[in-house]
């Protein structure tokens, strides 16, 4: 999988590209417009991450572009303006999804997984951890072929842990994941807790193995051997 | 006290003193110049007697004229030629009441003996003169001041009017719906300069306001890169495997503090972007729904602190506004009313025709309730609080001209918001 990551905070680009590195894709970056828009017209890729405020041209103008020129990649804005009219306008030219900065890398991390699976459609249309199998068009999930009955909130932590996989994700990003803005207003993030019982209570009834790891205060580590 | 009515009171002020000053100026000058014209007839009346007197030698009264009584009189002591003035005052009995004279006394020699002629004239007239002249004055003065009020007054209506417009304009001047040049011009000089003022002082003012505003929307955009960077290399801090407990922990405190940090810079950019008017595009949407959907995504909150949820909607209610700042608006009244709750408190959401009300129990507020919709003005039990919830709430429901208004009732804090 390759993926363009188009920022010019050069710290924002190194911690992207050492997270998604990790997570096994094949990262090239561009510092700007120019250089951005080279690359959009010389390679093709899977993913691109485009920041919307870039030096020497507009974020939106490479969505355009990558339009234009009927690109199969698929498009991230990330950018500093939480402004629903460039979320709009970006979504409006054919960008697949807007991250608002900042923002968690467990978060870009599984949208970037949840926009590769869409784009995917002829490949493989369920994710399986061992007896675990989610079919996410479905929101779906067996263990050991047998269905497992989860609430909306405790599919989407499933699906988040099982995109961040032996990673460590915060209680935070969680939160962020489950509630959106609304986590912001949130004093704590305990009830995540409530949640994450039950969807372990519900798995572990049909024999799957307890995959979650409590990483002291911080959060979990949803833990795969590979 | 109105402009009108202050000039009108120091005219008077002034004019009074001026009017007793010519007041008496004029009746010692007219008092003056009538004693002179008495005294002359008396004098020439004095001549004809003794013109009278030369001809016929005859030293007995003589009626010299038919407004005096006059007497001549043979005196035996010499006396030399003088004459002088008197006063004196008799009962006149046409006019019933007692009367002042002017008397002139006349001491002459002729042809060797000497005579006093004595002549009265009645100052009635002249009292009467002056009486007539004086009320005839007050009456004149009466009726310029009587013209002066109603002069006065038609010239504030007619000459004041465009000061009176400025007036109006700026009581109801909001410089967050400033429009430039709003003060026209007008066609006395002084008022067309108090506008041109008025108009280059507020766009300086709204220009100043808008640098400003733009200043928190800056600060905070420019905030979110830096953020954007600590956030994701602490992810990356976090996924080492060497971490201790202690150390994580700190990784905790520092990623709760940045989110904390990250959910200010939003609420600051989102105050600054409703007061900037940023939220342009409006959708019909029932509120109904909204409140359905917060609840929807608030219940786990309500749930972890065993709050009992009474909600109740007596009808639909339809509004055209920004749907996201609708669903901000009631996600900050019930965040309030969670967070300032007690643990197994309750919460009750009553919607009536156009009238929305949530109501927590909670402690009693600490700070004055003046201050509730107040920027960073917080209840001290509120640590988590960032202290903008309400204050977006106000902004909101300014922007839409809907009424808030906060009330403690039956122990219970209670916001009731009028659409």
């Amino acid at each position: 999988m390759k993926i363009l990551l188009i920022e010019d905070e050069p710290e924002l680009r190194k911690s992207i590209k050492q997270y998604l590195y990790q997570e096994g894709y094949l990262v090239e970056s561009a510092e700007d417009f120019v250089k951005a828009s080279d690359k959009c017209a010389d390679y093709e890729y899977d993913c691109i991450l485009v920041d919307i405020t870039l030096p020497k041209g507009n974020g939106l103008d490479i969505v355009k572009k990558l339009k234009q020129n009927q690109s199969k990649a698929g498009i991230i804005i990330i950018s500093a303006k939480n402004s629903s009219d460039d979320k709009i306008a970006g979504l409006d030219l054919g960008a697949d999804d807007y991250l608002a900065k900042p923002f968690n890398l467990a978060e870009l991390n599984s949208r970037i997984k949840a926009l590769l699976r869409r784009r995917n459609f002829d490949g493989n249309k369920s994710i399986i951890i061992n007896e675990i199998t989610i079919i996410p068009e479905e929101r779906s999930v067996t263990v050991n072929q047998e269905p497992v009955n989860l609430t909306a909130k405790e599919y989407d932590l499933l699906l988040f842990f099982v995109s961040n996989k032996n990673r460590v994700v915060s209680k935070n990003s969680i939160a962020e994941h489950l509630w959106g803005d609304d986590s912001d207003q949130m004093d704590n993030h305990d009830f995540i807790y409530v949640h994450l019982r039950n969807l372990r209570k519900k798995l572990m009834d049909k024999g799957c193995t307890d995959y979650v790891k409590t990483i002291y205060g911080i959060g979990y580590n949803f833990k795969v051997n590979p | 006290m109105k402009l009108i009515s202050k000039t009108i009171l120091y005219y008077l002020l002034i004019s009074l003193p001026l009017v007793m000053l010519a007041g008496f100026f004029s009746y010692n000058i007219i008092r003056y110049e009538l004693r002179e014209g008495t005294d002359e007839s008396l004098i020439r009346e004095m001549e004809q007697a003794e013109r009278l007197i030369k001809t016929f030698k005859v030293p007995h009264n003589i009626m010299l004229s038919t407004d005096s009584l006059s007497d001549i009189a043979v005196i035996n002591n010499y006396h030399a030629d003088k004459f002088f003035f008197t006063e004196t005052r008799m009962f006149d009995k046409a006019e019933e009441e007692y009367v002042t004279y002017r008397v002139l006394k006349c001491y002459t020699n002729i042809n060797n003996t000497t005579y006093l002629i004595t002549i009265l004239k009645t100052t009635l007239e002249e009292d009467e003169l002056l009486e007539g002249l004086f009320s005839g004055l007050g009456l004149m003065i009466g009726f310029l001041v009587f013209a002066f009020f109603i002069v006065n007054w038609l010239l504030a209506k007619l000459l004041w009017k465009p000061f009176y417009v400025t007036l109006d304009h700026l009581n109801t001047y909001e410089i967050a719906h400033h429009k430039p040049h709003a003060f026209s011009a007008a066609k006395t000089k002084e008022f067309d300069q108090l506008n041109k003022s008025l108009n280059k002082m507020t766009q300086k003012a709204f220009n100043d306001f808008k640098q400003q505003k733009e200043f928190t929307e800056n600060a905070s955009h420019e905030m979110q890169t830096p953020l954007a960077i600590v956030q994701a290399n602490l992810e990356l801090l976090m996924q080492s495997s060497h971490l201790k407990e202690e150390e994580m922990n700190q990784l905790q405190a520092i990623e709760n503090t940045i989110k904390k940090l990250g959910s200010l810079n939003k609420a600051l950019l989102l105050l600054s972007k409703i007061d900037n008017n940023q939220f342009k595009e409006s959708e019909k949407i029932n509120l109904v729904d909204v409140i359905n959907k917060a609840l929807n995504n608030y219940q786990d909150l309500i749930q972890a602190k065993n709050i009992t949820l009474d909600v109740y909607f007596n009808n639909d209610l339809f509004l055209v506004v920004n749907p996201a700042l609708a669903y901000i608006l009631i996600t900050n009244l019930l965040q309030n009313a969670i967070r300032h709750n007690h643990e197994g408190g309750k919460i009750s959401i009553n919607l009536m025709i156009d009238t929305l009300t949530i109501s927590n129990s909670g402690e009693a507020l600490t700070i004055n309730e003046n201050d509730l919709f107040v920027r960073f003005k917080k209840n001290d039990s509120s640590k988590e609080s960032l202290g903008l919830g309400l204050s977006i709430v106000k902004s909101i429901t300014a922007l839409y001209n809907f009424k808030i208004e906060y009330k403690y009732i039956h122990h219970l804090h209670t916001f009731i918001v009028k659409f």
